[in-house]
This record gives C-alpha cells, structure tokens and sequence, in this order.
C-alpha cells in the first residue's frame, strides 16, 4: 500500500479508460430510453376497435392500421381467397361488426369470443371466400396480414368449455350463427 | 455521513440460512403446485402456468424498485451510508426481476398472444424503459471517483426510476388501445381459487428470495466499503509511519 501513496507519475490510458465503461453504458442507457420512448409514441401498436375502425373508415382508406375486435365464433371459415389460403370470420366491438379476410396462419389461440389484434387495411370490396358470408355484410371488409391474441385476465378451468367450442364448431359447419 | 458501523466477518447468518432453506422448500412446494396442482386454462391451456413466476417477479421488481427509491431518498436527505447500501443492493435484485418479468412474458406472450414482443405495446416497452434505467443506475453506481458524489447521482436517477413505476402500473389502464397485456390478474382478474393460491405462495417464495438476497447483497457491500475505508487507514498509517522514520533518520 505504501508504494501507491508514493508520489507517482500519472498513468494515462487503462485505469482511466475503464473509468469511462459505466458512463458509456450510462450514455448508451440514456440513448435507448429516448428512442424507446420516441418508439411508444409513434407505436404501430396502436388499434382501432371495431366500431371506432368503422367510423374512421373515410379517413383511413386504404391505409394499413390495426384493428381490434371479438371473433364471432360462428362466422369463422377457412377458405381460399383466389389461390390463396385464408381464414375469414367476422370481429365484433361495440355493437359494430367488421367482416375479416386474414392470410397466414391464425394465431394459436385463435377462437371465437378471444379478442384479437390485426394489421392490414380496409377493401372496399366483397370478401369473396368461398362459405363466407360475413355477418357485417356491408360491401367493405378488412384484409389482415398479422394476427396476435388479446386474451383478458380470467384463468378458469371450465369443464363445460369443451362442450361450447363444439356447438360453436357445429353452428359454424351448419352455418346457423344464431345457433 | 453516518459512521459506519462495526463490519460482520460474513454475510451469512441463522435467519439468513431460515430464509435459505425455506426459500428452497419453497420453490419445490412452487413447482409441485404449478404443475400438479393448479388447473389448466381453458384458453392458454398449460402455458398459463407461467404466471405463477411471472407475476411474483414483477410484483418484486416494484417492490426492489421502491425499496431502492426510499433508499435513495434518505441518501439524499440524510446522506445515510446504510440506505444508500440498501438502495444499491435492492437495484441489483430488482434488475434481476425485471429482466427475469420480461423473459417470462416474453416466453408466456408466444403462444398466447402470438408474439415475443411487440414495440408499439405500451406495458412492455415502458417496463423496459424501467430496466434500463435501472442498469444506468448501476453503471452509475460503478463509476468510480468520489464515492458521495457517485452516490448522489445514482440516487437522482433511483429516485426518478419510482416516478415511472406507477406508469409501468397503470399503463394497461390508462392507454388500454396501445397494449396486448391483459389487466391486473390478481386485482381485477377471474382466477380458480388453486391458481389464486399457487400465485399467492409464489408471492411468499419471491418474499423470502427478496429478503434473503437483500440481506447478502447489503452485506457484501457493506464489508466491501469497509475494507476500502479500513485499506484507507492502514494505508495513511504506513504513510505517517514513514514520515516518522524519516524525521528520525534525518
């Protein structure tokens, strides 16, 4: 210890530098949280529900935007749009209902009554899926290329759950929604 | 600042080896009752198990985090060398939860939301704002220099990590079209009374882990400032012992 207390030329280069490590990563830190921050605020996340989606629908065009709704369980249909593979089903939100033509795989927990977040856009067009109606039914329908799943906070072990998803299932074959 | 008190030979003790080894039972009695026990989800099917440690963990960091933040404060008022140790030692624990709160969700997000991460989602990138401020309170606390002066900063920015915490908390209420998270589970959720109760001894376990580690963390860096004090010392006596030499051979 006494040789360090000894008057002493100064050391530049390592034992400086690595004084500056945690400033660096402080500084890197910092940088991040602004561009995080920045990334929030200007989020693609950000979703209309169904029925904010269907009043903003003049304004949204043909514009890609994020939608949210509930699968009507009895209007899900696996189809073909032309060549292509799709999943149509209509979302409910507030009272309004939005006809969906999704490509790609539906998420794992897709099923009807599990909200579900989509990116796309609205087509001012029929769906044209081959044993989809569409419940909205109203000449538009939103084509969808990315699917997540909103599930809400209830974790229950319903042992009639099964029992639902096959009348829903059947509703869906036979085409009766009302069922 | 407050004098220090006399340093423990090791930072082991009877209530931290209690709090040991009913961490250990606690975590086998977690792991029998997550898997065992609690019921499946009719939706998420297993993968909702991941909440018996991805709530824990979160919940934990909060409390790590504010536990840092009161210690930062009373550093600021009092300049209190235990709280600061305090602070420094629950920041550590709280950047180990939160990272291991967003690995879950990440992991938990997959299957059920059909994503690891979305950057546009309100509760997890503001849980990540948290960590990383966090992480820059401990590059802070690392630098080196004037240990107050370091102290100081550290506690600015332990303090201002508590300011974003009940936005991290609420954020799922406050901006509910910008997130894919569901609400509270335990305030507002529907749960079956063995997952309520696997989730509340989770809670327990991550309790006892918080406290133990605390307990060790504060520790370890208690003896360390005092080695470096006690280095001081001794260094400053050699010092002044050869300057004695010195004037007796001159």
């Amino acid at each position: 210890m006494t040789e360090t207390l000894a008057p002493q030329a100064p050391r530049p280069g390592r034992a400086r530098g690595r004084r500056w490590i945690p400033a660096a990563i402080a500084g890197v830190v910092a940088l991040l949280i602004v561009v995080l921050v920045w990334n929030l605020f200007t989020g693609t996340l950000f979703f209309y529900n169904a029925d904010e989606a269907i009043e903003r629908r003049g304004e949204l065009g043909d514009d890609r935007f994020t939608l949210q709704g509930t699968p009507v369980g009895c209007s899900i249909v696996e189809g073909s749009q032309g060549d292509e593979p799709v999943t149509a089903f209509t979302v409910s939100f507030g009272g309004a209902l939005v006809d969906v033509v999704h490509r790609g795989e539906p998420a794992e927990l897709f099923e009807g009554g599990t909200p579900v977040v989509l990116d796309g856009n609205w087509v001012n067009d029929a769906p044209g899926v081959v044993g989809f109606d569409g419940l909205a039914d109203d000449g538009w329908y939103y084509s969808s290329d990315r699917m997540r799943v909103k599930h809400d906070n209830d974790y229950i072990n319903d042992e009639e759950y099964e029992d639902r998803l096959e009348q829903a299932a059947d509703a869906a074959a036979s085409g009766d929604c009302a069922a | 600042m407050t004098a220090p008190a006399p340093a423990p030979s090791h930072t082991g003790s009877r209530t931290t080896r209690l709090l040991g080894i009913a961490v250990v039972v606690g975590v086998i009695a977690l792991v029998l009752l997550g898997f065992f026990a609690a019921p499946e989800d009719d939706e998420q099917q297993d993968a909702v198990r991941m909440i018996f440690v991805h709530v824990p963990s979160a919940l934990f960091t909060y409390i790590a985090f504010v536990t840092t933040a009161i210690g930062s404060v009373m550093w600021l008022l009092r300049r209190s060398v235990w709280w600061d140790t305090v602070a420094g030692a629950a920041a550590e624990i709280g950047v180990l939860f939160c990272g291991l709160t967003l690995f879950t969700g990440s992991v938990w997000g997959r299957p059920t939301w059909n994503t690891y991460w979305d950057w546009g989602d309100v509760r997890l990138v503001t849980t990540l704002i948290l960590l990383l401020m966090m992480i820059g309170y401990l590059s802070v606390r690392s630098l080196g220099g004037d240990e107050r002066a370091t102290a100081t900063r550290a506690a600015v920015i332990g303090v201002l990590a508590a300011v974003i915490l009940p936005i991290v908390n609420r954020s799922v209420e406050w901006w509910e079209n910008n997130t894919l998270h569901q609400k509270s589970s335990l305030t507002d959720g529907n749960l079956e009374d063995m997952t309520l109760f696997t989730i509340v001894v989770g809670l327990v376990v991550w309790g006892l882990f918080f406290a133990w580690s605390l307990i060790h963390r504060f520790r370890i860096t208690w003896l360390e400032r005092e080695l470096r004090v006690s280095d001081l010392d001794l260094a400053l006596r050699e010092r002044r012992a050869e300057g004695h030499t010195e004037d007796g051979d001159s």
